[in-house]
């Protein structure tokens, strides 16, 4: 059985089809990467999985249970987590407590044998993403990098079986860049599934397995980053036709 | 045994309030204002200071709601207004005495409250505003037509008192009292929801209700239950405040009125949306203002207090915008709250550590 | 799940007025033949008040929806300027002040209504256009402003506001005062001026303009302070209108209370009707109008339930359809 299912897969806003017709599956323990020109409808999708956004038609279905059209919270107890494109931490509040919020969610709050209090718990989360000194600043002063950790953090919170990202590299340096390659691969051995859309293609290319192009809402291909790299269409959509 | 607990109990004490400067601040604050009838006040400022109370009970309770929350409450005297003429309609039809028609009415809007907070719950800003504006003038029709039952707009009057063994004059020292223990008992428990990791989750649905939803936070689980608890204390203000000899032990539609309703948006505007404590002070001095500065001192006829409050802080307001319209303003980082996070901190800190030099089971 | 949409409202709508028929007839063939006549006469009246008062409610709504289109602005003061226009008319009809000539008197209200209208735009709504939450809060303080400046300045009683032309004319049976009927033609003669401004003038280009796309509008070179502010004029004109010919025809009376009723009643409108939608606010109007009247004629004492009713149905769309009929401008997820 595979882990998400996404069936005929429909979506309109207005007169503009952003997804059309979207089938792919998600395995469980996978990177799948997620590419395609802006506008492709990639954010779109993950509104769509994580309950965001009601699609026109079609089915979504996590470990066999038709999920779609769920309220947002439901799914993430669920077990699906997401990042946002642009991070949105809780400024108003400081680093911990932003992940004590995702620990007051169902699955969040589950107990665990060796750790105590919800506060042991995101504390040692926070050390995992490397943002344990901050714990206490307000997350409205912390910089781009830092947020973004935080965000994975919030995800992770929640004990998700299925992460979604969402360009987590975007705006990273490259030793951040680095840094975040490794706590995927981490997360990814802790048998988190993984879906990533991403722009920056070195990146992905070294995380993922298997990789889907969109464009346009479609599925144009399905492959190995090898086989995509070197798919036609796929350098089209990207580079445009040679003359 | 008796010392264990009375160390145990100072040291806690000490541990909470003697080493956090504003908490100690607070304490003898509070101290004094215990202290007060000592210098035999006169009935006039006793009036004031118990009707500072109730004030502050429900401008605590809005806090709560709008300051932690987010959700705009425009009508909370339907809350209040509910509380007074619960306890009032108890005792006039079934003659129930203070001390259980109080926690019937209490209960009853408690009750009420989220089914109140429902059709709050779905809309948003102005749809929101509009709506708490509304219902107390659903409220307020309907006691109109059930004229009969409710005495219409006349009102009930007579309501009992509190202490009507007491002599006359102790009896506004007896309410003085009352009103202040009821305020500290509301105030902590509203403080200490506020600051739980519930609050946390409150102050995470005002900052980015998407954002907490996808933390997988159930956001009309958390925003009834803030309605719930607002309206139980706004209630309890009411209620009490029915009784109160210092409000004349009457109830009328005035309790209900949008001039209530902005007046705590007045207070807790003054105080510091969304601090707590803030409303509470600004309470106090806006009562004392209104009742004796500008009467005793300016000299200015009643009816143009409340213009001259609501043209002031349209005036704030117009300064600083944002500030309005943050809610949360930059006080929640507070000396105080940090404190009791970094303590929290160390604590885990040191947990944390112990846990991890000692072999624990693999997840 | 059967889709909200306005086929299937629609549908439900026609379903549950022919449900009513039938059981009213049904109700009608049961009832005694002396008490027959006086139900028809309700039903006459529940018709043709019901189409009187949603004229004059359309004028009031209109004026809410106006500047909400335009300028994107909940004005909470609506209704103050409701309670305005009534005053400033008592002003100028009653021998204890100024007393002139009743049409002259209306027009005075109106106009000047409508300067305090753009006045308060300019000094406290376009300061704080940008931040939602402190033009909720400041506008109420307006509302509230007005209320008291008209205790201190009349005293907190009743005024009485004289109906325009004395008698009443009998339709179908059913008695109508002049007040009423000119009330109507008054409003339908506005609708048509406003429709005819607001689709053939610049000014009412802009007005549209900026109602689809404010960036744009500016863009364009629209000079949206002005413009709001002059939107605003006419908002508190109408409502001001509305003000008179309503409480002229109806209660005939002023008091410094009287701004909260048409404001949570044009707010109904309006959300049934659906923001930012003119047609909405029409037959929102109208509804509330005809609920209102069935109110008031079937329940006993129905008066008092006043609003109430109104309000009712608001919160009942804000749960079941928040777009209201035809709703443009609703709060998106993402």
């Amino acid at each position: 059985m595979h882990l998400l299912e996404v069936e005929n897969l429909n979506k309109r806003f207005g007169g503009l089809t952003a997804i059309k017709d979207l089938n792919f599956n998600v395995e469980e323990g996978e990177i799948l990467g997620l590419i395609g020109p802006n506008g492709a409808g990639k954010t779109t999708l993950f509104n769509l999985i994580s309950g965001f956004l009601k699609p026109d038609s079609g089915k979504i279905k996590f470990k066999g249970e038709d999920i779609t059209g769920n309220e947002p919270y439901k799914i993430v107890n669920k077990g699906i987590a997401r990042t946002f494109q642009v991070v949105r931490p809780f400024r108003h509040l400081p680093v911990i407590a932003n992940v004590l919020v995702a620990l007051k969610s169902a699955r969040g709050s589950k107990k665990i044998e060796w750790v105590k209090t919800p506060e042991a718990k995101a504390l040692g989360l926070l050390e995992d993403v490397g943002l344990s000194d901050m714990m206490l600043e307000s997350a409205g002063i912390l910089p781009h990098g830092d947020l973004k950790r935080l965000e994975i953090a919030r995800a992770l919170a929640t004990e998700p079986e299925l992460i979604l990202l969402d360009e987590p590299f975007a705006g990273l340096n490259p030793i951040e860049t680095e840094l975040l390659t490794k706590s995927i691969n981490s997360m990814h051995l802790d048998g988190h599934t993984m879906v990533i859309v991403e722009h920056k293609l070195y990146a992905l290319m070294k995380l993922a397995k298997r990789v889907i192009v969109l464009h346009f809402g479609e599925k144009i291909a399905e492959g190995t980053p090898e086989e995509i790299a070197k798919n036609k269409k796929v350098i089209e959509v990207y580079m445009g036709r040679a003359k | 045994m008796a010392t264990t607990y009375l160390r145990r109990a100072y040291s806690s004490f000490a541990v909470h309030i003697l080493d956090i400067p504003p908490r100690l601040l607070a304490f003898l604050m509070f101290l004094l204002v215990l202290s007060l009838p000592v210098t035999k006040p006169t009935e006039h400022i006793l009036l004031l200071l118990i009707q500072a109370s109730i004030m502050a009970i429900f401008a605590c309770s809005w806090d709560l709601l709008v300051g932690r929350t987010g959700q705009i409450s425009l009508g909370h005297a339907l809350f209040f207004g509910l509380g007074a003429y619960i306890t009032a309609l108890l005792w006039f039809h079934y003659d129930l005495p203070v001390w259980v028609t109080i926690p019937i009415s209490v209960l009853i809007v408690t009750g009420l409250a989220p089914l109140i907070g429902f059709p709050c719950l779905r809309v948003k800003g102005p749809y929101l505003a509009l709506v708490s504006m509304a219902l107390p003038i659903i409220v307020v029709s309907l006691i109109s037509y059930f004229r009969d039952y409710t005495q219409g707009e006349r009102g009930i009057a007579g309501l009992p008192g509190f202490f009507p063994s007491l002599p006359y004059g102790q009896r506004f020292v007896a309410e003085y009292f009352l009103t202040l223990f009821l305020l500290l008992v509301s105030s902590v428990i509203l403080y200490r929801i506020a600051n739980s990791r519930t609050g946390i989750v409150f102050v995470s649905i005002l900052d980015d209700e998407l954002a907490s939803k996808a933390c997988g936070i159930n956001i009309t689980k958390y925003k009834l239950m803030a309605f719930t608890i607002s309206g139980l204390f706004a209630a309890l203000a009411g209620a009490v405040s029915a009784h109160l000899l210092a409000s004349g032990r009457s109830v009328t539609t005035a309790s209900l009125d949008a001039n209530l309703s902005f007046m705590v948006v007045i207070v807790a505007i003054f105080g510091g949306i969304g601090t707590m404590y803030g409303p509470i002070i600004a309470a106090y001095i806006l009562q004392l203002i209104d009742q004796y500065v500008l009467v005793k001192i300016w000299n200015v006829p009643s009816e143009y207090h409340m213009l001259l409050f609501i043209i002031v802080i349209i005036i704030l307001v117009l300064k600083w915008p944002r500030g309005v319209a943050k809610f949360v303003t930059d006080e929640l980082d507070d000396l105080q709250e940090e404190r009791e996070i970094e303590e929290r901190g160390k604590h885990i800190w040191k947990r944390y550590r112990r846990k991890k030099r000692s072999p624990t089971p693999e997840a | 799940m059967i889709p909200r949409t306005r086929k299937t409202l629609a549908l439900t709508a026609i379903a549950a007025i022919v449900v009513i028929a039938a059981v009213a007839i049904w109700w009608y063939n049961t009832i005694p033949t002396a008490e027959r006549g006086l139900t028809l006469l309700k039903t006459k009246s529940i018709i043709i008040f019901g189409i009187v008062s949603g004229g004059t409610f359309a004028l009031l709504a209109l004026g809410f929806t106006l500047i909400y289109g335009v300028a994107g602005v909940v004005n909470m003061a609506h209704g103050s300027f409701f309670m305005l226009g009534a005053y400033i008319f008592y002003v100028f009809t009653s021998p204890k002040y100024l007393e002139v000539n009743i049409f002259l008197a209306f027009f005075i209200a109106i106009i000047l209504t409508g300067v305090i209208g753009a006045t308060v735009y300019r000094l406290t709504i376009h300061p704080v256009i940008e931040e939602l939450t402190s033009l909720l809060v400041i506008t109420v303080g307006v509302a509230l402003v007005f209320e008291r400046l008209m205790i201190i300045e009349f005293g907190p009683f009743h005024y009485p506001i004289p109906g325009f032309v004395g008698g009443y004319e009998t339709i179908l049976g059913v008695k109508v005062t002049y007040t009423r009927l000119l009330a109507f033609s008054v409003s339908l003669v506005l609708f048509a001026a406003l429709w005819m401004f607001i689709s053939k003038s610049k000014m009412g280009r802009a007005m549209r303009a900026a109602a689809q796309d404010l960036e744009a509008a500016k863009l364009m070179g629209v000079n949206t302070g002005r413009l709001f502010m002059l939107t605003m004029a006419l908002s508190s004109i109408l409502a001001a209108t509305a003000g008179i010919l309503i409480t002229a025809s109806t209660s005939g009376i002023a008091m410094p209370f009287m701004w909260l009723r048409p404001l949570v009643l044009s707010f109904a409108i309006v959300i049934l009707g659906g923001l930012g939608s003119i047609k909405g606010t029409f037959i929102g109007s109208f509804i509330i109008g005809f609920v209102d009247n069935i109110v008031v004629f079937l329940i006993p004492e129905g008066s008092y339930l006043g609003g109430a009713a109104a309000m009712a149905i608001m919160v009942a769309v804000l749960l079941v359809r928040p777009k209201g009929l035809f709703g443009k401008r609703i709060e998106l997820e993402e």
